[in-house]
């Protein structure tokens, strides 16, 4: 007689978990851990709170934390009603040639965040800039109309990041939308227009606010942004803070100080999100039955909805995309060369790049990386979301918290945390510690995926298993993960575009031998080769979409909605 | 020799009491547990599959030992040789009907001809040949209850556990489905326990059924049992149309009493004796409204014939409800289209009732309601 056998059954699912749960706590709890105790290198001495007395006083804490939310709520403010706005007149539109532009609005995705950094710093860079030297040669305009140091330019590259998060919340909304609570009001006397004001547009506010939360969100965390085009021109932000403490006078108790309080302003906007989410669960207007919902007319509108289009096009993918390529090809960057181009056209920064020992190394470290995360990451999230809703292990509901922690943390802060956690160990400066630090960042995503996927998945069909036989190992294998499969492969895909192009969590982990692509690019930016940084910038792009390319066509992931 | 033994079991939800003492012991053939939503049933069945440990109690299965809280043995629902055919049906949508069938059997490492020939003669039996390479998507709601009921006797299982399987499939279909189900059960010869909220789905199944109301056994007795003498209130309201009023024992005899009922103005009734008759004494009376029978004229006889007037009547094609107003009371009584009363024009008119002993279930008032078990 086997005594409470079945138990027995999850331990490897249970270890699993507890592994993957450990290595995220760890960083976690260092970086808290080391905010409030004195040794600057090694092991902690004693307890103190002067990095956090240092970050209190700071008469730049206000002005810092005024920058931080505004320029997060800016930029997610402007990101998400663009991306609705376009997610409107895809859906509901007779805007002419919108079948064209369906997936349009998701194309910037695949750019690294960097390279709109840098598009934009060409174009509305204060003296060089493309657009003040325009002005200025061509119609003699003297002041500096453009300052890509300053708030209003953080907000708007950071805001055309946010246009694909908002659309692909929205669209769904605005497709799958019961026609019978416009027909209601069409019938009630309500013109189209009315309707779409009063019915339409009012019962996508819950979806907008979840859109709006979560680029707010991203906004905090972001890098490239704030120490790109903040820190120059005097923008402070909390990460922008974190990394100068941690790269100009290695600090990594006011580092950690700094973080706490990010962190805070994270788990507040994290609470909020999560409320905005259940709440928007009342407003279930989506009931997954499959509508066709009405094109509406919108008479002379149309010619209006398709410049915006057309403007999006532009601003989000055109300009910046052409920038990159001219300047790629180009001896140097400034304003003259760049007018002298195509006479000029030179790929020797190409040459230059693909030479470099460091690029080349970044190179092949994040597609190996990348690749290798990707897997881990699902692999890790599918095996935890199973521990979580299927083996009833008293107090797995535990890791649902432990899995999701990292997204209240920045990912600055937790590779933070994982270069103090690894600090004179031989870890330090290895590949290990930047794909765990990697993991770290990206399991969340691959246990949110997984978990949805699972609890979408009838357990009557986990259970029908078990009575005929099967165990967990079978259970698993044969039923679990077979039926996950669709939901697995795009998050592999998500995952490693997302990874691919990390700069914030590599950027504290890289050494000498163990550089990151992305994190190259960067530095060649800060050192004022623009050129290079331009040449690296479309390399990776060109994998990029060579890496949807083989998903799309290999995998036979649908891109479509 | 019980197939299947259950034994005190409880299994409580916070605060609510999903199996409150739960005992029973079942043979052979087919056992109905029936009872509205949230009595327990599905608890029930899921504690005897494994899927769900009770707080207390024990189960066997062939008189080996299944589940034994006081014992802490629990045999994992994959060594329990049984089957179980789900609400949902649960066929897994990633494998064809074949690859559904033959799961079970293939973990057993049965050699792979011999699961061909099993996986097929199953098929056939449940009225599916040549469906093998179909997915479960592609076939009808009909079609994919009989995949999950060969998948479970493909397993040749000692007994099988059916939760709710019909109540997916539209009413016509449903009442199809339940006649050739228990004949296919019966031609496998497997014993079965089926769970089911549906009081004629039971009675047509199954040899023995159980009724269930909030964790626990009210009666378990024959079908025919239930229906004629219901053990309680709950039990005779659950099962059939039913009308309960209150009345007060006048007058006991040997076979018969008679009951006074306030509520039909007063009127004497005349029914069967319960076994606790005692002059005097309250008592519900449980009418089956379908055993009522209607009569624009006065009847022959005199016992047990009430005066009535029509309030409405609804026509329903084939048969007609007739609101009829007696006493304080309203009931309403089906009639079949060639109903002697039919030639009952207007509202309001005089209608007269006879109430056959035979349709009442008498039930006296006792201080503590102890569910009282008949029969078996």
């Amino acid at each position: 007689m086997v005594k409470l056998a079945y138990r027995q059954g999850i331990l490897i699912p249970l270890f699993s978990s507890i592994l993957a749960g450990s290595l995220i706590v760890t960083p976690i709890l260092i970086v808290l851990f080391r905010s409030i105790t004195t040794t600057r290198l090694g092991a902690a001495a004693g307890f103190t709170v002067e990095n956090y007395f240092r970050v209190f006083t700071d008469p730049q804490i206000l002005p810092m934390l005024n920058n931080s939310l505004l320029y997060a709520a800016g930029a997610a403010a402007l990101g998400t009603g663009l991306g609705a706005l376009l997610g409107w007149i895809v859906a509901r539109t007779n805007t002419p040639g919108k079948a064209l532009v369906e997936l349009m609005p998701l194309y910037p995705m695949l750019m690294p965040p960097i390279m709109k950094n840098i598009a934009w710093i060409l174009l509305l860079a204060p003296k060089s800039g493309i657009l003040n030297g325009f002005l200025h040669e061509s119609l003699g305009i003297q002041e500096q109309v453009f300052n890509a140091f300053s708030l209003p330019a953080m907000i708007w590259v950071f805001g055309l990041t946010c246009v694909p998060l908002g659309y692909l919340f929205l669209l769904p909304v605005f497709l799958s939308f019961d026609p019978s609570l416009e027909e209601s009001a069409y019938i009630a006397g309500s013109r189209p227009i009315h309707t779409t004001l009063r019915i339409t547009f009012p019962l996508a506010v819950p979806a907008f606010l979840s859109a709006f939360v979560l680029n707010f969100l991203r906004g905090l965390r972001s890098f490239e942004t704030p120490v790109l085009q903040g820190s120059p021109g005097g923008i402070n932000v909390f990460v922008a803070k974190v990394y100068d403490s941690m790269s100009i006078e290695y600090n990594p108790g006011l580092a950690t100080a700094y973080s706490s309080v990010l962190i805070l302003v994270s788990i507040l906007a994290l609470v909020f999100y999560v409320r905005a989410t259940r709440f928007s669960e009342r407003y279930a207007t989506i009931t997954g039955k499959g509508y066709s919902v009405k094109v509406i007319d919108i008479g002379k509108w149309k010619y209006a909805t398709f410049l915006a289009v057309f403007a999006y096009f532009l601003v989000g993918i055109a300009i910046p995309f052409v920038v990159l390529i001219v300047v790629s090809l180009i001896p140097y960057y400034d304003y003259e060369t760049f007018m002298k181009f195509p006479a000029n056209i030179d790929i020797s920064n190409y040459y230059r790049v693909l030479k470099h020992p460091s690029f080349v190394s970044g190179l092949y470290n994040s597609l190996f990386l990348s690749l290798a995360i990707a897997l881990t990451t699902v692999l890790a999230g599918i095996v935890m979301a199973f521990t979580i809703y299927r083996t009833k292990i008293y107090g797995s509901k535990v890791f649902e918290f432990i899995g999701t922690m990292p997204l209240a943390f920045p990912p600055l802060v937790l590779s933070l945390g994982l270069v103090l956690a690894l600090i004179g160990t031989p870890a330090y400066n290895t590949l290990w510690a930047l794909g765990v630090g990697l993991f770290v960042a990206y399991f969340p995503y691959a246990l949110r995926n997984a978990s949805g996927a699972i609890v979408n998945i009838h357990k009557e069909l986990d259970e029908a298993a078990w009575v005929h036989g099967a165990r967990w190992r079978h259970v698993f294998f044969k039923v679990t993960l077979p039926l996950l499969k669709p939901t697995v492969a795009g998050a592999l895909f998500y995952i490693f575009i997302e990874a691919i192009r990390n700069i914030d969590v590599a950027v504290l982990l890289v050494a000498p031998g163990t550089e990151y692509g992305p994190v190259t690019l960067f530095e060649y930016f800060r050192v004022g080769q623009w050129a290079e940084a331009a040449a690296g910038g479309v390399i990776y792009l060109i994998i990029l979409i060579l890496a949807v390319s083989i998903a799309k066509f290999v995998f036979k992931i649908k891109f479509s909605l | 020799m019980a197939i299947l033994k259950v034994e005190g079991l409880v299994k409580a939800y916070k605060d609510l009491k999903a199996l409150d003492d739960v005992s029973f012991e079942f043979g052979k053939g087919i056992l109905s547990i029936l009872g509205p939503s949230g009595c327990g049933k599905t608890t029930l069945l899921r504690c005897i599959a494994g899927l769900e440990v009770p707080d207390e109690g024990s189960i066997y299965i062939d008189d080996k030992i299944q589940t034994s809280i006081h014992e802490a043995i629990l045999v994992p629902p994959y060594s329990r040789e049984i089957g179980f055919v789900f609400q949902s049906y649960a066929l897994w949508p990633h494998m064809s009907v074949y690859k559904n069938v033959a799961f079970g059997l293939k973990l057993r490492n049965i050699p792979e001809n011999e699961i061909r020939k099993k996986v097929e003669s199953t098929l056939d039996l449940v009225g599916l040949p040549n469906l093998g390479e179909r997915y479960p998507s592609q076939l009808s709601g009909g079609q994919q209850q009989r995949v999950a009921l060969a998948r479970s006797i493909a397993m040749e299982p000692r007994l099988i556990l059916l939760d709710e399987p019909l109540s997916n499939l539209d009413a016509k279909l449903r009442e199809e489905m339940r006649v050739e189900l228990k004949k296919l059960i019966k031609k496998v010869g497997i014993s079965a326990l089926y769970v089911t909220h549906d009081q004629e789905e039971a009675f047509v199944i199954s040899d023995i059924v159980i009724v269930m109301d909030k964790g626990k056994i009210l009666q378990y007795a024959t079908p025919d049992q239930i229906y004629n003498r219901p053990a309680d209130q709950f039990v005779a309201s659950f099962i059939g149309r039913s009308v309960l009023v209150e009345g007060k024992m006048l007058k006991v005899e040997s076979e018969r009493c008679q009951v006074t009922v306030p509520e039909f103005n007063h009127a004497t009734i005349i029914c069967h004796r319960p076994e606790n008759a005692a002059a005097g004494a309250a008592c519900k009376l449980v009418i089956r409204t379908g055993e009522i029978r209607l009569n624009s004229k006065r009847f022959d006889h005199t016992e047990n014939v009430l005066e009535g007037s029509m309030n409405s009547r609804e026509y329903r094609g084939g048969l007609t409800d007739h609101r009829i107003q007696v006493g304080s009371r309203e009931i309403v009584v089906t009639s079949h289209k060639f109903c002697p009363m039919i030639n009952i024009e207007g509202d309001n008119e005089k209608i007269f009732l006879h109430i056959d002993p035979s349709a009442i279930s008498v039930i006296v008032d006792r201080p503590q309601a102890v569910p009282q078990q008949v029969g078996a």
